[in-house]
């Protein structure tokens, strides 16, 4: 590590930390000021370092133009669902492969995690005509299902290794005491993984909302459309660029995760086996 | 209660034989201690009777029953886990009560019994903490808590104490010992320490490599092992092993030629004689006692002192308990000696084999 001690050291230390900040920070300090800026302002040839003036007109504008809370519905419709759906298969799948021995078990898994290898765009030359098979393109469920395609791998890998360190001996006890093998997981390996089954379902969350391209692909009509091409497609198509306002919109389409992180960071809290066994 | 019987029991992980045919049995309300070298299958032995793993071949039966394919809740056993294995998540009164909840147990049964087996474990105070809130020792003691409340036919301790500092172990043993007296309870306990086996057992089962060594009660197995790897793993220190020839009229004498006291039986050339410590008697007059030696290594324990003595004729050094009153310098001659009716002879297989002066007493 480094020697703080000296204040030159110190210095150092602390202007790196400074650019690190700014460099993270500043993309989405530019978001927020350049929302709350009037066009005029906005579109100035020397742009201000702050909104000299405020105004929430992005805003107004946005909400008023309706499409914006429509995409956002469906955004938080088909994310939590695509994040549900995921972590519920992925507990399953994870607990069956870290808790139980048979045949095909490490097959299976090196199989599961290989479809990881495959770029996401890539998957969507094979995916589109399985969901035009289906009868699911231009509907929720083809793009929730798809979700799932990218998410599932890693979610289930995930609850896997956190599956792996919780002690056989609790859940032997448990069989011991006359639990079944669901028993035994819904009341005793669940509740002890609820920060691995929260981290689970943010990241699938995530995976849905942040996606541009399936939705863009797979939803056709206005009224499914989701957060990302509902943006694009309203505030920077061929005929306008509106800048302010794809600012204020993602503002609204980011308050969602922000919230979630914010409502969910008590449960990444450590040690929940803490106690258990020596 | 009940009774167990264990017909030529094995288990092998993969191409592994860990446990290579188990015959035992243990009567209604026995207890019964394990011990064995570290990996000798203890744990494997009692996870097979719990029903936690299958057995490769043969038959566990308890109170008549082949049990073989019977689950793990419906064999009437509680196991104590050598790790605790407490819901992290549940209160110390929930951890308690969790077996009796599956079972459709009432809730004022369930906290009548958990408030008993509280008191009886002293957790009363304790039954709303959580496992991580605990010392060691408590949640020892929620783990025998969450077996008792079961009230089961048989319990099942794996080294339980193992984890405890020396003191909490001296409590947790009286505290298991009055619980064997009071429930009554078949019970099968495996340790590795000497006190725990001699202390609380009925019956010593010494394993060995995935064998039953030899099986009987504490005092027979310290005053009459079957062969040199009980000899050495019961009573502490270690018995003392001298490597003699016999002739053949019995004499046996050591590799430079000194005579020992005791007269092997007709036929015996090679033997091992084993003389416990404190049955080996120590003085600083070179001549008192037939072995010669020099005093190595002194170790004051208080009461007694153990004094490690180099005998001439012998490779490996003998100890020798004794009051700690003799003033000894390291390296000063002395002499040891015993008495034939102390010494244990075994043939070069380890098995026991009984002294001619023996006999000769015996007729
Ligand atoms: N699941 C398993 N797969 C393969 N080998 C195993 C398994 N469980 C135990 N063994 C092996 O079986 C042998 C006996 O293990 P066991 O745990 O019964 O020993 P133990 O007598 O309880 O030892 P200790 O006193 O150290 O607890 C060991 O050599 C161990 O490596
Ligand atoms: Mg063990």
């Amino acid at each position: 590590m480094f020697d703080l001690s000296t204040p030159l050291a110190r210095a150092v230390f602390a202007l790196m930390m400074g650019l690190i900040a700014l460099f993270l920070f500043f993309p989405i300090y530019w978001l927020v000021i350049s929302a709350f800026k009037g066009n005029a302002e906005l579109y100035q040839i020397i742009p201000t370092l702050y909104p000299h003036k405020l105004s929430l007109g992005h805003f107004t504008n946005a909400f008023e133009q309706g499409h914006l809370l429509r995409n956002l519905r469906n955004s938080l419709i088909v994310s939590c669902s695509a994040a549900a759906l995921n972590t519920l298969l992925a507990l399953y799948a994870g607990y069956s492969f870290a808790k139980f021995r048979y045949a095909g078990r490490r097959g299976v898994m090196i199989l599961l995690l290989s479809a990881q290898v495959f770029p996401f765009g890539l998957l969507l030359i094979s995916i589109y005509p399985i969901i035009t098979d289906l009868g699911l393109i231009d509907t929720r469920l083809g793009l929730i299902l798809s979700y799932i395609v990218f998410a599932l791998p890693v979610s289930t890998y995930m609850l896997y290794s956190y599956f792996s360190q919780v002690p056989s001996e609790i859940i032997e006890a448990a069989r011991a005491d006359g639990a079944s093998e669901l028993r035994i997981f819904h009341t005793i390996v669940m509740p002890v993984s609820i920060p691995a089954v929260v981290t689970v379902f943010l990241y699938g969350f995530m995976w849905s909302w942040n996606d541009l391209l399936y939705a863009m692909t797979l939803i056709v009509s206005e009224e499914k459309r989701t957060l990302g091409p509902g943006m694009l497609l309203s505030y920077l198509n061929e005929v306008n660029s509106d800048w302010g306002g794809a600012m204020a919109a993602s503002i609204v389409a980011s308050a969602p995760i922000v919230l979630a992180f914010a409502f969910l960071q008590r449960w990444f809290i450590q040690g929940v086996t803490a106690g258990s066994v020596k | 209660m009940s009774s167990i019987s264990l017909k030529n029991v094995k288990k092998s992980f993969g191409a592994v034989d860990i446990l290579q045919g188990i015959d035992l049995e243990i009567a209604d309300g026995e207890f019964t201690v394990f011990v064995g070298p570290s990996g000798c299958g203890k744990s494997t032995l009692l996870r097979l009777i719990c029903g936690l793993d299958e057995v490769s071949a043969g038959e566990i039966v308890i109170d008549g029953e082949i049990v073989n394919d019977v689950p793990p809740a419906k064999r009437g056993i509680a196991m104590v886990f050598q790790n605790y294995a407490l819901y992290p998540h549940m209160s110390v009164a929930q951890n308690m009560g969790y077996s009796l909840r599956l079972a459709g147990t009432d809730k004022a049964e369930i906290e009548k019994r958990v408030g008993d087996a509280a008191a009886v474990l002293r957790l009363d105070k304790l039954l709303d903490r959580k496992p991580r809130q605990l010392s060691g020792g408590q949640r020892q003691r929620v783990a025998i808590g969450r077996a008792i409340v079961r009230k089961p036919q048989v319990f099942l301790f794996d080294e339980p104490l193992s984890n405890l500092d020396a003191a909490l172990r001296v409590d947790m043993r009286v505290e298991i010992a009055s619980l064997k007296e009071r429930l009554g309870t078949t019970m099968i306990y495996v340790t590795h320490d000497q006190v725990e086996a001699m202390t609380l057992a009925d019956k010593i089962v010494v394993m060995h490599a995935g064998r039953v060594e030899q099986v009987g009660s504490p005092l027979e197995l310290y005053r009459r092992p079957a062969n040199l790897f009980v000899a050495g793993f019961i009573g502490s220190p270690r018995m003392n092993v001298l490597r003699a020839e016999a002739d053949e009229r019995g004499t046996l004498r050591l590799e430079n030629g000194t005579v020992l006291p005791v007269t092997a039986p007709a036929g015996a050339r090679q033997v091992s004689v084993g003389i416990r410590a404190e049955h080996l008697s120590l003085s600083d007059d070179p001549g008192a006692f037939v072995l010669r030696g020099r005093a190595r290594v002194v170790e004051h324990l208080g009461s007694d002192m153990f004094v490690h003595v180099s005998v001439d004729g012998a490779s490996d050094p003998v100890i020798v308990r004794c009051p700690d009153e003799m003033e000894l310098a390291i390296g000063s001659a002395v002499s040891v000696g015993f008495e034939a009716a102390n010494a244990h002879l075994f043939a070069p297989d380890g098995q026991r084999i009984v002294s001619a002066d023996a006999r000769r007493s015996a007729a």
